[in-house]
Formats: structure tokens, C-alpha cells, sequence
């Protein structure tokens, strides 16, 4: 096999101190799948953006085919045959399949006239070769997540690309749809083509690469052969220390109910029903998971939760006290909660670290405040915030920096030390550990199941089924807005419940 | 009917520069600028329209000046915005100020006057007489006999519907409003598509400013744009940029302008010259409920 992109010696640092990668080197090969693991913050993403022209290295080389180039923009990168699917979907929601696929490299006519059939031919020829089940006319706002991705790609094999970078694509994907990506995958590089692929699920790597590479805090531990490695054994080389997969969860010891949601309907355009007669408690000391395909009703669950939908019927209560129309401020006050949009919901990403870490804190807190809630105690402040940061290891370089500057991991680390610190009698959490590194996991799920055993109640949203058979204590399936079953964890298997999610209740 | 056909020619006449500068506009609106110095750059065109007409005794050139005054402005909005990245309003507000002070200064130093200039050596922009069509009754007084920049705003109507809906600079120019980023990685500049479409803009400003001084009327005064850029910026934002909603929307407000004038004859002029912010100010609520609405949606 011949090298295609050598990277050799690659440093980077962000001002002022943020040595992001440390002298990185690494070939990648022609036909292979070559995956980048790392923990949060370990320099996978800024690696490939390098590559991909949008970020300048300080030092270091890049050999394509044995000859150096620099890429000073993306449109170089592709010029050369290098696409990069980034971490957040970057289309036009607006422009149809087709539209999107051809912006930037258009086939025209006289007058620079978009020559519009010939590109839907080119687009639905390269949709049929790939198999990839698109229609090119739809508006990709109206697709899904999944499919949203695929035109990603197919934006790329579009400009005739051979070296495809992916990061993290399966994290917005359903389970269901893994695999067709995967034998997509396989398909292009039995095409010849390069694929690297970034992920934090370790399983999912291991079965779909060739080679692995391991970063730990910007340095290069090694490339290995996949199949020379296993789980364990590539957490360790993560981690710097070993994994624990297995449960700890000790048994429940459960008090009252502390949430509690009865006969709860929503319909939308007042029609469609989305949620039906939905009932869900959680008692103190127990968390409860709710399983189930995107789409069928979780989000809305959250929302109505959270006060940002109104439900038709239906009552929500909180250690008994009605919280059906309360107020935001004062659903804050019982419930902490983890959006799983975090750039949108989670938090301002314009704002620093440490405002992001106080928010909701400055509003229940005195502590962070002085006169009478008039001005806020900056000290207080900077104190929680380094507490936050060191329980919670987040890889930054100060809390008064910016929230964007940090890795998507980090990201989710910091908004998970604001809500897991709130110390609400419930938790809400949506895909908690979206974006973690196995490391970051472990510690997570170790919190929260700290957080059980203290008697908080907690209902956790997961796509990720181990997860959810991890942590919780009872699951229940939500199909087509309702609950379809309440299992105890002990009493069923992940078979069983990924059977009731596509299928429903036992018709 | 004589009486109609003058309201109707009226109408088109004061929609003539609204329409060529909110097409102008609405460019920069698909590229996702919020370009509020439509009002600078037409002013400026009127200036220098007046100044190569009167130097050259060339309507032309008067013409050619009169773009180039205007793509003085947007040069400096791209300057401003695009290399140094100001505040794309506070760089709106500022140009619009410094054309009329720049305008004025100028009309002073060079002829000599204060408040306007009008002199039989200024050249206007002609008429154009179409043979045939001219003989039809009633029509024929409408569709010919317009001043040639009224015809030209008409085919630039036709050229920018089909320039942001059916080519590639479109489908680039609209991509830099939605999402520059992804204009970006797809290997496009969004910033090099924002400059185009502040110069284009600059060009059709240049036309609305030379018809508002060497067809309108022939002769500058100072600020003599009188609120039709802001004007133009509410009828793009009214109908989300569409070109021809434009033509609509600019023929409205030219018979709110041709009712100002009516009115003049009963009401204090003071009142009838808000006409045009009024418009803007109600355009602007629109805007702001419809966005509310829309966010309420997703
Ligand atoms: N624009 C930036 N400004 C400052 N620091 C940055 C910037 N981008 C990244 N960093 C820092 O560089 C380091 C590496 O970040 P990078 O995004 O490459 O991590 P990653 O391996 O992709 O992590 P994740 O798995 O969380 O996405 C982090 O410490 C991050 O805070
Ligand atoms: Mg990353």
C-alpha cells in the first residue's frame, strides 16, 4: 500500500499557552480506514483541520504523495482530492440535496447560467452509485440528520475526492443508522479511497478500521493494526490508565416519588398527535432511562420538562408540588438539566467559561452575588469555577476564555459541572455524554450514579443503549409517542429493549 | 385621463430610483449584509452625475460619474465591514452622513452655491421614444416617452431575479447569506461574493442617483435623496428580497410619494416629507413580527 498525506512533526499552539499537538507525525495510507481516537481535547479535530487548510500549523510538514504542500484554505484542500466532514453539519438548510452538493464547483452554461439538469443527472448518478437513498430535490432542512450527512459526503465524492476526513459522524447518528454508514464507508475504500475517522466509540473503531492512531494531550502514543488491539487495550493507551466498562451500580435504595408526569398529551399542528398519555415517576435514590428511536417523542418529552412546550392535557409534578405551568426560573429551582444541544441550548458560546459554568447558579445561589443580588461576587465566582474545572478535568486554558475555544468534549464537561453541581432534588438528563472521551465517561456516569445513591432522582435520554443499561435502574420504550414498556434493567436484555423500540408494545 | 396618465407617470417616476437602489439592496441582502448606505451611495451618485453631465456636456458620462460616485461609498462600506469588520450599521450610518456632508462640501467648493445647483449646461438623461407602441392611445403615453434609466431599472429587474435565482453567482451569493462557513469550506470566498454584490449595488445606486439628478430633475441639491434609500432598505426587508416584489413595493411607495405631493396642496410640506420614514418605520414593524413568528415556528 503507498502513503497518500505523511503529516510530519506537526505543533500547534493556541495563544497563549495551548500546546493543542506536540510534534505529531503520521502517514496515512492509500485504501485504508484510519481511525484517530483520543480524549477530549487531545488535538484530533485541530490535526484535520490542519490538514484541511482551516488552521495554520506553527511547525511541521505535510507531504501529499511524497511531494510537501500547504493548503492556506479549504478550497486548496479539495482541489487536491482532501474533504472533511466536520463535527457540526455544515449545509445550506435552505437549498435543496442537489443544490448543496454542487455549491462551489457548478456546472454552467452561457452567462454563468446554472445548468440545472445536468447537475441533478450528476448528483442522482453519484446518489446511485453510492446507494445512498437521497432524493436530490428535497430540502435538506426537511431530511434527516442521517441523511444530512450523507450529502455531506456526497459533497465531497462530488469534487472526485479521495481522501475523506470524518469527525465524529456517528454521533449524530441513530444506532439504526450506523451500519449503513459503515458499509458506505467500506464501499468508498474498496474504492481506493482514504478514509479517517475520528469517533470516541471505541467499539465502532475497532470493527470499521485498519489502522488506529492514539493521541493523549497532543502527543502521538502510536499507530497500531485494529486488529492487534482490543478495547481495553486502546483505553489504556487513551487514558494513560485502565477502563472500567463494567457497571457499578449498587442497588437501589429509593424514597418517594420526586417526579412525577401523568396523562400528559401533545399534539402538533394541534392534530398530529406526538405524545399520548404519557406517565413517568421517579423516586429519589432511582434513575429511570427512556429508550427509543429519535423522532418518537423524546424531544418533546424534554421540552414540556423543561416548560419550552405547552402540553395539551396532562399534569407534571415536583416532590408533589404542581409544576405543569410554572415558570422556567422555577423549574430551575428542582430540575438540573442537560440539553443535547449544547451549542444552542446548553450554552452561549460566546460567552466565557466561567459565565457559562454560573449560569442558573447566579439566579439560586447567594453565594455568588453581593448587595442584595445587585452585583456579582467575581471571587466566588473564579473559586466555583476552578472547582468545576479541576472535579470535572476540563482541558483549558483559562476559565475566562471563551466557550467555543474549547473541544466539543470539554465543551459537554463544562456544561456538565454547572448542572450536576446544581444539586436539584431531580435531574434531567439528554444525552449526557454526547462527544466524551471513554475517560470522560467513566467519570460521568460515576458522578451520577454518586448523585443516585444521595436519594436525587434522576431521568436519563440516551441513544446509546449501553449507557442507558448502564446507569439506569428501570427502562422505559418510547415508540411512536408512548410508552410501550417499563422493565426493570435486571429483568431485560438490550436485545429485548431494541426490539420494543422499532416495533413497539408486543402486537 | 390626461390627469391619470400624469399620476401613473408620476408614480413610475418616483419609483424609478427606489426600485434600481432596493435591487441593489437586495444583493446584499442575499449575501447576508446589513447594508443600510443604499441612501449614501445614491446621494453620491446624484453628485458626481450632475458633475460629469455639467464638465463633459455629456449625459454619459454624467452617468459614468455617477456610478463611480456610488462605488466611492461602497468601497469604503467594503473597506469598513468586510476588511476591517466594523459594525456593518455603525458603518451604514456613518457613510450615509459623510455623503451628505462630502456632497455638500463639494457642490460648494466647486460651483460656488449653497442649497442647489441648477445650470442649463448640465445635460439630462434623455427620453426614449418607441415608434409604434408610442401611437397606441392611452398606453402609448405610458409604455413610451420614459426617461432611458426608467427602462433600464425595468431590465434590471428581469437581470437580477434571473442573476440571484438561476446562476452560479446567485446560488453563491444566496449560500454567503444562509451559512458563509459552508460557502467557505465549499472552496468559495463568502467575503470576495460580499464584495461583489456591494459593487453591483454600488452600480445600481449609481443609476437610481443619476436619474434622481439628471432625470427627475436636472439639478443637485443638497440631499437631495430625501429619505428614498432608506426607503428602498424597508422594500427589500418587506419582501424578503424578492425582485419583484421590489418593482411592487417601489411603485407603492412612488404613489405615496405622488400622494405627498398631491397632498402638499392641503397639508404643511413638513408632513407630507415623512411620508418615507413612516413607510420605513412600518415596514420595520412588519419585519420584526414576522421574524418573531418565524422564531416561534423552530
Ligand atoms: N480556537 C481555539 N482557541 C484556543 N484553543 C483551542 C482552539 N481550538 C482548540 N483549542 C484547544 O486545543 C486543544 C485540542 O482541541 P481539539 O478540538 O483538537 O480536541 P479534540 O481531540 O477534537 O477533542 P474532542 O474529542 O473533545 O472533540 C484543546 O485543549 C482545545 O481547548
Ligand atoms: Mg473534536
Amino acid at each position: 500500500m503507498t502513503d497518500v498525506i505523511t503529516m510530519d512533526h506537526i505543533v500547534k499552539v493556541f495563544p497563549p499557552n495551548v500546546v493543542a499537538l506536540n510534534n505529531v507525525s503520521v502517514t496515512f495510507r492509500e485504501g485504508e480506514i484510519h481511525a484517530v481516537v483520543g480524549e477530549n481535547g487531545a488535538g484530533k479535530t485541530t490535526l484535520m483541520k490542519i490538514l484541511y487548510g482551516m488552521q495554520e500549523a506553527n511547525s511541521g510538514k505535510i507531504f501529499l504523495k511524497g511531494s510537501q504542500v500547504h493548503f492556506n484554505k479549504p478550497g486548496e484542500a479539495i482541489s487536491s482530492g482532501i474533504g472533511m466532514v466536520h463535527q457540526e453539519i455544515l449545509l445550506i438548510p435552505e437549498y435543496s440535496v442537489w443544490e448543496n452538493v454542487i455549491l462551489g464547483v457548478e456546472p454552467t452554461g452561457y452567462f454563468g447560467k446554472i445548468d440545472q439538469q445536468k447537475s441533478r443527472q450528476k448528483v442522482k448518478q453519484q446518489i446511485d452509485e453510492f446507494q445512498f437513498h437521497l432524493d436530490p430535490d428535497a430540502r435538506v432542512e426537511e431530511i434527516s440528520v442521517a441523511a444530512r450527512q450523507k450529502v455531506e459526503i456526497l459533497k465531497l465524492l462530488y469534487r472526485n475526492v479521495s481522501f475523506l476526513i470524518l469527525d465524529e459522524p456517528t454521533s449524530v447518528l441513530t444506532p439504526q443508522e450506523i451500519p449503513q454508514l459503515f458499509d458506505e464507508l467500506r464501499r468508498m475504500r474498496d474504492n481506493g479511497r482514504t478514509i479517517v475517522y475520528i469517533s470516541h466509540h471505541l467499539e465502532e473503531v475497532l470493527e470499521l478500521s485498519d489502522r488506529i492512531t492514539v493521541l493523549r494531550k497532543g502527543s502521538k502514543i502510536d499507530t497500531i493494526e485494529s486488529s492487534a488491539a482490543t478495547k481495553k487495550s486502546l483505553a489504556q493507551m487513551m487514558v494513560g490508565r485502565e477502563v472500567i466498562f463494567e457497571s457499578i451500580r449498587k442497588t437501589a435504595r429509593t424514597g418517594n416519588i420526586v417526579f412525577d408526569m401523568s396523562g400528559l398529551d401533545y399534539s402538533f399542528p394541534q392534530k398530529r398527535p406526538i405524545l399520548q398519555n404519557i406517565q413517568i415517576q421517579v423516586r429519589e435514590g432511582e434513575i429511570v432511562g427512556i429508550a427509543g428511536v429519535e423522532g418518537n417523542g423524546q424531544l418533546e418529552v424534554v421540552r414540556i420538562i423543561m416548560g419550552l412546550l405547552k402540553p395539551d392535557h396532562g399534569k407534571i409534578e415536583i416532590q408533589g408540588k404542581d409544576f405543569t405551568h410554572a415558570s422556567i426560573l422555577e423549574r430551575r429551582e428542582k430540575i438540573s438539566f442537560v440539553s443535547q444541544d449544547r451549542a444552542n441550548m446548553g450554552s452561549c458560546l460566546n460567552a466565557t467559561i466561567s459565565e457559562n459554568i454560573i449560569m442558573t447558579h447566579h439566579r439560586l445561589n447567594k453565594r455568588f452575588s453581593k448587595w442584595n443580588g445587585i452585583v456579582l461576587n467575581k471571587s466566588q465566582i473564579r473559586i466555583f469555577s476552578e472547582e468545576v474545572r479541576k472535579s470535572f478535568d476540563i482541558q483549558m486554558d483559562s476559565t475566562e476564555a471563551e466557550i467555543k475555544s474549547l473541544s466539543g468534549g470539554n465543551q459537554q464537561k463544562t456544561i456538565l459541572g454547572r448542572e450536576l453541581s446544581l444539586d436539584t432534588p431531580f435531574l434531567l438528563l439528554d444525552q449526557p455524554t454526547r462527544g466524551l472521551d471513554v475517560g470522560s465517561i467513566e467519570y460521568v456516569h460515576e458522578h451520577i450514579l454518586q448523585m443516585r445513591d444521595d436519594a436525587h432522582a434522576i431521568l436519563l435520554l440516551s441513544a446509546d443503549l449501553e449507557e442507558l443499561f448502564r446507569l439506569s435502574d428501570r427502562i422505559l420504550v418510547l415508540h411512536r409517542g408512548k410508552i410501550v414498556a417499563n422493565l426493570k434493567t435486571e429483568q431485560t436484555s438490550i436485545e429485548e429493549v431494541g426490539y420494543l423500540m422499532l416495533e413497539g408494545g408486543a402486537q | 385621463m390626461n390627469v391619470i396618465i400624469g399620476l401613473i407617470n408620476g408614480m413610475i417616476a418616483a419609483a424609478t430610483p427606489i426600485l434600481l437602489a432596493a435591487l441593489g439592496g437586495t444583493l446584499t441582502y442575499y449575501a447576508g449584509i446589513f447594508n443600510i448606505a443604499m441612501e449614501g451611495m445614491m446621494l453620491s451618485g446624484a453628485f458626481f452625475a450632475v458633475l460629469g453631465s455639467y464638465y463633459f456636456h455629456s449625459w454619459i458620462v454624467g452617468i459614468l460619474f455617477g456610478v463611480l460616485g456610488a462605488i466611492l461609498i461602497a468601497l469604503i462600506f467594503i473597506f469598513f465591514s468586510i476588511s476591517l469588520k466594523v459594525d456593518e450599521f455603525v458603518t451604514g450610518v456613518g457613510l450615509n452622513l459623510f455623503a451628505v456632508g462630502l456632497t455638500t462640501y463639494l457642490l460648494r467648493q466647486i460651483f460656488k452655491v449653497k442649497g442647489a445647483f441648477t445650470n442649463p449646461g448640465i445635460v439630462s438623461i434623455p427620453k426614449i421614444h418607441i415608434p409604434l407602441i408610442e401611437d397606441i392611445p392611452v398606453l402609448g403615453k405610458i409604455l413610451s416617452g420614459q426617461n432611458l434609466v426608467v427602462y433600464i431599472a425595468l431590465i434590471a429587474t428581469i437581470f437580477i431575479t434571473w442573476l440571484v435565482f438561476k446562476s452560479r453567482f446567485g446560488l453563491r451569493l444566496r449560500a454567503a447569506g444562509y451559512n458563509s462557513t459552508c460557502l467557505d469550506t465549499s472552496g468559495v470566498s463568502s467575503n470576495a461574493i460580499r464584495f461583489r454584490s456591494l459593487i453591483l449595488c454600488g452600480i445600481l445606486c449609481g443609476f437610481a442617483g443619476s436619474f434622481l439628478s439628471l432625470g427627475y430633475v436636472t439639478l443637485f441639491t443638497e440631499n437631495m435623496s430625501a429619505g428614498r434609500g432608506w426607503i428602498s432598505l424597508a422594500a427589500v426587508i418587506l419582501v424578503s428580497g424578492n425582485p419583484v416584489g421590489i418593482a411592487l413595493v417601489s411603485l407603492l411607495f412612488g404613489f405615496a410619494d405622488g400622494l405627498g405631493l398631491f397632498l402638499q396642496q392641503s397639508l404643511p410640506s413638513q408632513f407630507t416629507s415623512m411620508v418615507p420614514y413612516v413607510a420605513t418605520l412600518m415596514a420595520l414593524f412588519v419585519y420584526s413580527i414576522r421574524k418573531k413568528k418565524k422564531e416561534a415556528i423552530s
